[in-house]
């Protein structure tokens, strides 16, 4: 007997609803895909036509979502993992305090970060170049403390044992560590990675050049294009999110562990 | 966003450390590294850290000091009173009354139909696996690829139904995912126990459901609450280069322009007053979370 053990007819009652409340949830992801396809009332690859053989702007667009979604998943991976193992092994003062820094500015918005991330990058002499757009990404405390979180249950003797064999943290890490986090690791790099392949900010602030921009960015100037066009962009943009979700969704769900 | 449970890690810390001092010692004499374990541990943070220095700790407290001077070259002290000026802007009040709206409205909308949603979900899961993914596929999608279609659907509004409807379509993705996980931890033998006794299905609903999804309610609410700051991009989005209405100004808006003006003064201020409120919410929202719990 589960929770839900009601008779047939409001069990049905139920799926009904449930049914029809995620379909129109997903009714604009549909909208988008069928109307790209549609121009002058008939189903044609007009718009697809269009997108690909005029209109050169988007090959360098998206090539540069691409870019920046690799390096920034990559980067933060490799910073956040020996960042929170760090966090749960290592005893230093102010640990805790730190760790409150870093949740309080994951989770603020944007808008807040904007103005000392355009400083910082200042500083660095990274304004108007690729860096400026992916070196803050890769250092955004949001990986580091969704698996810290993920790695309080990992108990200390394991660490211990593994000494035994080891005494280099690397390895430790590397072998110990990361084969039991593995679900929390894709679910972290599906978020980075939506994350970034959604940023429009930071394209439109930190470089000047529409050529080191993304394809975010393409799609807010639709005034400058035909909406003809702007849609296969649209679905084109969406289709590699969508892949990867596909593919990583059960992490997704298990790896939170909010 | 976890913030309550860092809170509670921390006893269970205190042992790991005594544990590890006890065999530290032992097992640094046999190996011949010159630094500590515990200080190689330790360095694994540092380009974290340094990252996190250089393009958010510093720039914060230089942004804190952009705030109360008087422009970038005479560097004079002036108090607060860039922050009055900011308060006193009547676009800088549009956004923020904006925003709280938002919180008002929004929030509790959301966070109640994920709770109606997650509920049924829970129950009818093992016959429906797949429909849940419906709800959280929303939360990946770019936002600039649907917003076309959303400008087609709902270009008719002139209030700022759709900026909300959007707000909702994004975050109840992981609104649900929480929910959901915090129902299917409930034990199923109380539900048999109150069935046995005859309760009907509503009864187990308020008396056993409810009050142990409290603690996962209170913090769907906070992370809806840090999340509803976050739809300055949509409503960004949504309205494009064009001046938006007033119903739909936010910050982002104000952030922009200032940013085109090279108005640090205005945006330090609306920077850290933005900081402030988030902060304030979280606290206060925590600290209710603590008087519920004990």
């Amino acid at each position: 007997m589960r929770i839900g053990d009601y008779n047939k007819f409001v069990s049905l009652i139920i799926r009904v609803i449930i049914f029809v409340i995620a379909v129109i949830f997903l009714v604009p992801v549909f909208l988008t895909i069928l109307e790209s396809f549609y121009y002058g009332g008939n189903f044609s690859f007009h718009g697809y036509q269009q997108l690909f053989l005029n209109c050169f702007p988007f090959y360098g667009l998206f090539w540069n979502s691409v870019i920046y979604t690799v390096i920034i998943t990559t980067g933060t991976l490799i910073i956040c993992v020996p960042a929170a193992f760090a966090f749960k092994f290592a005893h230093f003062r102010g640990k805790n305090l730190l760790y409150v820094i870093y949740i309080i500015i994951m989770m603020m918005p944007l808008q807040v970060m904007i103005l000392p991330n355009y400083i910082g990058l200042r500083d660095m002499g990274f304004l108007y170049t690729r860096l400026a757009i992916i070196v803050p990404m890769i250092f955004t405390p949001f990986g580091v403390v969704v698996t810290h979180q993920y790695m309080r249950e990992i108990d200390y003797s394991v660490i211990e044992s593994a000494r035994l064999e080891t005494n280099s943290v690397l390895r430790v890490i590397i072998h110990c560590i990361i084969p039991q986090i593995k679900v929390c690791i894709a679910a972290v790099a599906l978020f980075v990675y939506a994350d970034t392949w959604n940023m429009v900010e930071q394209p439109m602030l930190y470089v000047d050049d529409d050529k080191l921009r993304t394809l975010s960015t393409f799609i807010t100037q639709a005034d400058n294009y035909s909406l003809e066009v702007m849609l296969p962009a649209s679905v084109l943009y969406l289709v590699p999110v969508f892949l990867c979700y596909l593919l990583f969704h059960e992490e997704l769900k298990q790896g939170l562990k909010l | 966003m976890d913030v309550k449970y860092m809170l509670k890690t921390e006893t269970k810390k205190k042992s790991d450390d005594q544990r590890s001092r006890g065999i530290e010692h032992k097992l640094n004499k046999e190996s011949g590294h010159k630094l500590s374990w515990n200080l190689r541990c330790v360095l694994c943070l540092v380009p974290s850290l340094l990252g996190s220095i250089i393009f958010f700790f510093w720039p914060y407290i230089r942004v804190l000091y952009y705030s109360v001077i008087d422009d970038q070259f005479n560097k004079n002290l002036v108090g607060l009173s860039n922050y009055i000026e900011t308060l006193s802007n009547s676009y800088f009040q549009l956004a923020m009354q904006n925003s709280l709206l938002l919180i008002v409205i929004g929030v509790p909308a959301l966070v109640i139909l994920a709770i109606v949603l997650s509920l049924l979900l829970t129950f009818q899961l093992n016959k429906l696996p797949r429909l849940r993914d419906a709800f959280i596929l929303p939360m990946l999608i770019p936002t600039a690829s649907i917003v076309l279609i959303w400008q087609q659907l709902f270009g008719g509004f002139t209030s700022a139904i759709p900026i909300y409807l959007l707000f909702v379509w994004k975050n109840i993705g992981i609104c649900i995912i929480l929910l959901t996980a915090a129902l299917t931890t409930i034990d199923q033998s109380v539900f048999e126990a109150a069935k046995i006794d005859g309760a009907k299905a509503l009864l187990i609903h308020r008396k056993i459901t409810v009050p142990i999804l409290t603690p996962t309610i209170f913090f769907t609410v906070l992370l809806a609450i840090v999340n509803s700051f976050k739809i300055f991009k949509e409503s960004y989005l949504y309205y494009g280069n064009k001046y938006p209405p007033n119903h739909s100004y936010t910050l982002q808006y104000y952030m922009n322009n200032n940013f085109l003006k090279f108005d640090y003064q205005a945006l330090a201020s609306s920077s850290i007053l933005t900081s402030l409120l988030v902060l304030l919410m979280v606290g206060v929202g925590l600290k209710i979370q603590r008087r519920f719990q004990s």
